[in-house]
């Protein structure tokens, strides 16, 4: 184990002068550039929701006494308040939200750390069901590409994560919150697992849906090829078979009750003088599921809810809803082997069909994408799919642009590449299920009998 | 036994109705006096009944001094003095032949003119019964907490009031629609003033609580006219008009003479009629009454120190509140006593539980009281995630 680990350090030094070039890279331009890149004014990366600018204004309701949901600008929840509201300090000339951005900084940094020690975890994980199923070649890929590095790196230079950072927006501490909750699922630490899911889901609903793959994380263990492959009857010997661990799951729904519990007294004592919880679940949980905001943004639901008619809005509204919902319990039984790639669909998914995506969401998943090269390598489309990506980010603004600033477009180009950007998130997501299980078939046809090799 | 349980049980339903009735009879005067309208009528057409439009501009000038403002005023009158052909003074109309007040200035809104004034549309616009396409200007659009001032002029009689000189409003028209306005909560008070001949006879058939009249003349006797212009060639005003306005012409918008004081200045014998007023469906005392509360606009202005609060339904009751000094002491508006928000124990999310029943009852209530002493919940939320913070740390050191 020691002999791998210094040969990792030793073949890849190069990760932690990326980190620190990335950190620094980010420090430069939020200190040096805090005008010229107005990135917390592009619907692509704040939304009503995560938009910094309404919690300086939430905050600032809060300290005259008013209630933070008044006037409907700020959606998030009232701890946010309390930890990033003393930091919107006042904008100076030229001076933005300084310490807030360091803030973010702190949270990209510690997320992309985090990442990689799934990685790592993921990897281990891997090597060693490999070599018990005997696929020899496949545990060698595995172990000269660490996943976890590179996903961090990706996850840390990735141009929407810091575009995210910059943007002033609250997403990186929900990533933040939603990587802590999978780590701790990897690592089988129960209680951080149930505070990194209720916290995600009390700062944006979406997370909830995460608790499918942190149950079979906790219950069953980190990713494995599937169990059939197992039970070959040439190599059963060499294959511990692990029950699911119904107790460790019970302790993780008592520790979230007792988290969820922790929270919910903490945003009533801070809502107390003004209307209390029910206030909060109407402006925050109820602003989301109901599209009450109607500005664009790089998703598709504010189009919609635009024109439709009024008798018919709850039940579309259901409809978009259930569409992510309706996707959690297939995928479930399909990949309930590979819980952390379940994850990582899942919060594909959501992202894509959330009432008001951004960039942020998109720059988590992309980087928990990094965490299955070796399983993706042979994903089809993925040039296209990288040019679909640049060429709509890249258009986005610009339609934006026209049809806002110049008049001379409509919001349908805009709409346009909004369809489009989810047209290539939909196929990502599609692409990498069907590889991860072309994989799982491949491995089913390399698997060689372990008798036969000596060791 | 069951004597004993009977007995209780009828003296737990006694109670039950005596606090019902008690709150039921508190929310009728749940109303508080928030707005004041006029209506200001003038019946008579024809050049000789110049006094009668006088008589009505000068109510018009006097409320709008004392604070009515236009949009709550309608002025009807039934015929054009000020440019009437006869008028030897263009655009002008005076109550006094000293000439020194001009009624008519450039700021008179007159709603309904010439032949509008009808019996018809005068009792539509007291029970807002109009037809769609009347304009809002037209329409008496009170509320349960205005008071109203209705002042008529004309020609009268013995239970009618002559109108355009072709029809005629009798007094249980107007009872009828007072009783209506009454029904459809259009008024908190009203103040009937008539100057006719037997004016009293007019609202004698009134029957609605929270009315008060007065008329210029009773049964049986004339109301006269004041002097005669020799210039303008008419009389030019009424005497009850006269005196009335004599007595407004010394208060300004902050006075408190009260109704009693205008009442009791009509002098019998200057007015050669006797001015009658009728108090008995009227349930405030008129002494305690400031005439500005039918004639002018004075709205309490209530200062409050605390922020405004905006969302919650709940707040209304924790504001303090804090009248401004120099105003008379309103019957009717509510001084809203509260106490300081902080010390407000009254949280409606956590009820008290009764202690003595329950054995948990008294730490559940010592609980909830230090809860909701809690003076500062910035600070605790800020320990509070702290502490949620170490106990996430210990935890997971705990359990790897």
């Amino acid at each position: 184990m020691e002999e791998s680990s210094g040969k990792t350090t030793k073949k890849h030094p190069w990760f932690w002068s990326s980190a620190v070039a990335s950190i620094v890279l980010r420090l430069v331009l939020i200190v040096y550039f805090p005008n010229t890149l107005n990135f917390s004014s592009r619907p692509e990366v704040s939304t009503p929701i995560t938009s910094l600018r309404r919690l300086a204004e939430g905050y600032w309701l809060k300290q005259s006494s008013m209630s933070p949901y008044a006037g409907s600008m700020y959606h998030g929840s009232p701890l946010l308040l309390s930890i990033l509201g003393p930091l919107t300090g006042d904008r100076g000339e030229g001076q933005s939200h300084l310490l807030c951005g360091l803030a973010f900084v702190i949270a990209d940094f510690i997320t992309a750390i985090l990442i990689r020690a799934i990685g790592q975890l993921l990897q281990v994980a891997d090597i060693q069901s490999l070599k018990s199923l005997g696929a020899s070649k496949f545990s060698k890929t595995s172990e000269n590409f660490p996943a976890g590095d590179i996903a961090a790196l990706v996850y840390l230079w990735n141009p929407l994560t810091i575009i995210t950072c910059l943007g002033y927006s609250t997403s990186p501490i929900e990533n933040l919150m939603i990587v802590l909750s999978l780590y701790g699922a990897c690592r089988r630490l129960v209680p951080l697992a149930a505070f990194g899911l209720v916290m995600a889901s009390h700062l944006s609903l979406y997370p909830v849906i995460l608790i499918i793959p942190l149950v079979l994380l906790i219950g069953s263990g980190l990713d494995t090829p599937p169990r059939k492959l197992f039970l070959q009857p040439n190599h059963g010997d060499g294959y511990k078979k692990t029950n699911f661990s119904w107790r460790r799951v019970v302790l993780f729904f008592l520790w979230a009750s007792v988290w969820a519990l922790y929270v919910l007294v903490l945003c009533s004592i801070s809502l107390k003088e003004y209307s209390g919880l029910g206030e909060m679940f109407k402006r925050t949980y109820g602003f989301i599921l109901s599209v009450e905001d109607l500005s664009p943004n790089i998703g598709v639901l504010w189009y919609f809810f635009a024109e439709v008619f009024d008798f018919f809005r709850d039940f579309f509204l259901i409809v978009f809803h259930i569409n992510i919902l309706f996707m959690v319990l297939p995928l479930a039984i399909r990949l309930h082997h590979r819980p952390c790639f379940l994850a990582f669909v899942y919060i594909a998914i959501s992202s894509i069909l959330k009432s008001y995506p951004s960039v942020g969401d998109s720059a988590l998943y992309l980087g928990l994408l990094g965490l299955f090269v070796n399983a993706l390598a042979d994903m089809q489309f993925s040039f296209f799919l990288f040019s679909g990506y640049l060429g709509t980010l890249l258009l986005s603004p610009v339609m934006h642009n026209l049809w806002i600033w110049r008049g001379t477009g409509n919001a349908n180009f805009y709409f346009a590449t909004a369809m489009a950007y989810a047209c290539f998130q939909i196929i990502l997501v599609v692409e990498s299920v069907s590889s991860m299980l072309n994989h799982d078939r491949a491995l089913k046809k390399g698997a060689t009998p372990v008798a036969k090799k000596i060791q | 036994m069951r004597n004993r349980e009977i007995n209780n049980f009828l003296i737990l339903t006694t109670l039950l109705v005596i606090t019902l009735s008690l709150s039921s009879s508190s929310i009728t005067h749940a109303a508080v006096h928030t707005n004041n309208w006029a209506v200001l009528v003038c019946t008579s057409r024809f050049w000789f009944n110049y006094r009668h439009m006088a008589n009505t501009l000068s109510l018009y000038r006097t409320v709008k001094r004392l604070g009515i403002p236009d949009e709550r005023i309608i002025l009807m009158l039934a015929d054009d003095m000020a440019c009437n052909a006869r008028n030897k003074y263009p655009a002008q109309v005076f109550n006094n032949e000293n000439h020194r007040l001009n009624l008519y200035g450039d700021n008179v809104e007159v709603d309904y003119r010439g032949y509008e004034v009808t019996v018809e549309n005068f009792l539509r616009v007291l029970t807002g019964r109009h037809e769609n396409a009347v304009p809002r200007s037209k329409r008496l659009l009170s509320d349960e907490g205005s008071h109203i001032l209705l002042y008529m002029t004309g020609h009268g009689g013995d239970e009618f009031l002559k109108f355009q000189d072709s029809e005629e409003l009798q007094s249980h028209d107007l009872a009828d629609a007072v009783k209506q306005m009454k029904e459809k909560r259009r008024f908190k008070e009203l103040l009937i003033m008539v100057d006719t001949c037997q004016a009293a006879t007019l609202f004698s058939q009134l029957q609605s609580p929270g009315v008060l009249a007065i008329g210029s003349s009773m049964k049986g006797e004339n109301s006269y006219s004041h002097h005669l212009d020799s210039d303008v060639g008419v009389s030019v005003v009424d005497r009850f008009t006269f005196y009335t306005l004599a007595f407004f012409e010394r208060l300004n918008m902050y006075d408190n003479a009260s109704l009693s004081s205008l009442f009791s200045s009509f002098n019998p014998n200057l007015l050669m009629s006797t001015a009658y007023y009728r108090t008995d469906l009227y349930q405030e005392q008129v002494e305690k009454v400031p005439v500005t509360n039918f004639f002018g606009s004075v709205m309490k202005t209530i200062h409050t120190d605390s922020a405004y609060r905006g969302t919650s339904g709940k707040d209304s009751s924790r504001v303090k509140y804090d009248v401004i000094s120099g105003q008379s002491d309103d019957v009717d508006a509510r001084r809203m006593t509260s106490s300081d928000p902080e010390k407000q124990g009254d949280h409606p999310d956590i009820k008290l539980v009764k202690g003595g029943g329950c054995p948990h009852a008294d730490w559940w209530n010592a609980i909830v009281e230090k809860f909701q002493g809690i003076k500062n919940g910035d600070m605790i939320v800020n320990y509070g995630l702290v502490g949620m913070l170490t106990l996430v740390a210990v935890s997971t050191w705990q359990s790897s």
